[in-house]
């Protein structure tokens, strides 16, 4: 096979090849039921700890929120996230994300996940007012972030889904400029008060 | 039994200790000025801090990690106020009932700021909550913080005081 074929074929392995499992854990709290997943991989974690559309609706009530917008908000399947650069590796390496180049894989498609920039582009006024899109602008998580070690963040992440539905989430991240890939499993939405009793 | 659970202990707050950075900010970065009330009624302008270290530090009540912070930051005031350290902590978007009543739980001895608009913070680097920014007393931003810390860790307090020598 000429070197130029062999090439191609490395490239297209490289690029064609399913995300990796990282090393990834479950957890539930006992103390209130909620799941949680974690992805501990080089020098990230990610978290992602249910929240039940009742604790969005309660963070987002007395905001200056429509009532139709904290449904949306609460019917999003919103998961509290943690992403730290752990500096296991010390190497003082950065560790940038870019929510844009997430995907999640739910009914056999993959697709984005939601970002406040186009929810806040969304809302009119009657919508949401200054001091709504305030709490959505620092409660939900920043589309693109570099951490130094021991640094980390914590807000909203929100898939689009409904309350109880599964998906998996691949996940990409730059670690000292270079590209790392990891897959979050069989991660559940919390259900909505009706399917609790 | 008793030792190896105090040894296990020391251990964990070691690695506790270790694990937390006051991240240096390399380049010249002066920190933007701004001028914001306190809970009290009191106007703050960080230009007037001028010759002292100030701890800035962006949170909300609503923030679980800037919650758990607060208590540290606490201590390395009741440590710090006295040798030119101010601490001014810029809440973002609340009013002064929502920080009072908070405030019963979290008690915080430093002075509260209200940025309700939110234009202070828009005029930093802030991309999530909490951040918090070291300025030393030439008003250079020299460390800085994302997500929270313990800060009464003997070794920040060190960074804080050493940079009154510069």
């Amino acid at each position: 096979m000429p070197i130029t074929a062999r090439l191609a074929v490395l490239l297209s392995s490289y690029l064609l090849a399913p995300v990796l499992p990282a090393a990834v854990t479950h957890s539930v709290n006992e103390d209130n039921g909620l799941r949680g997943w974690r992805l501990l991989e080089g020098d990230i974690e990610i978290e992602l700890i249910q929240r039940l559309p009742d604790q969005t609706r309660a963070l987002f009530m007395n905001h200056g929120f429509s009532r139709e917008v904290i449904e949306q908000l609460a019917l999003s399947c919103m998961f509290q996230t943690i992403i730290r650069n752990t500096g296991v590796s010390g190497t003082e390496q950065i560790v940038a994300i870019d929510l844009t180049s997430w995907r999640m894989r739910h009914d056999g498609r993959a697709q984005g996940i939601l970002l406040k920039e186009p929810l806040l582009e969304s809302w009119s006024d009657a919508d949401a007012d200054k001091a709504a899109k305030l709490v959505v602008q620092w409660g939900m998580f920043p589309t693109r972030q570099e951490y130094l070690p021991s640094d980390y963040n914590w807000g909203l992440t929100a898939y689009g889904i409904p309350p109880g539905a599964i998906f998996d989430l691949d996940v990409t991240w730059q670690e000292g400029g270079r590209q790392r890939t990891g897959r979050i499993p069989g991660i559940v939405c919390a259900p909505d008060v009706d399917k609790l009793k | 039994m008793r030792f190896t659970v105090f040894t296990c202990a020391l251990l964990f707050a070691g690695s506790v200790f270790a694990a937390q950075v006051l991240s240096p900010v390399g380049q010249q970065v002066m920190a933007p000025d701004f001028e914001l009330p306190d809970t009290e009624g009191r106007m703050h302008r960080l230009s007037d801090y001028r010759g002292k270290t100030v701890i800035i530090n962006f949170w909300t009540t609503w923030c679980p990690p800037c919650r758990e912070e607060i208590p540290s930051m606490n201590r390395a005031w009741n440590t710090l106020q006295q040798e030119d350290v101010v601490i001014l902590a810029i809440n973002m978007g609340e009013d002064e009932d929502t920080i009072f009543i908070f405030t019963a739980d979290y008690p915080a001895d430093f002075p509260l700021l209200l940025d309700r608009e939110g234009e202070v913070i828009a005029s930093w680097p802030v991309k999530g909550l909490p951040t918090t920014y070291v300025v030393a007393p030439d008003g250079r931003i020299a460390y800085r913080a994302i997500g929270g810390r313990e800060w009464d860790d003997p070794e920040f307090i060190r960074k804080i005081r050493d940079l009154r020598a510069q």
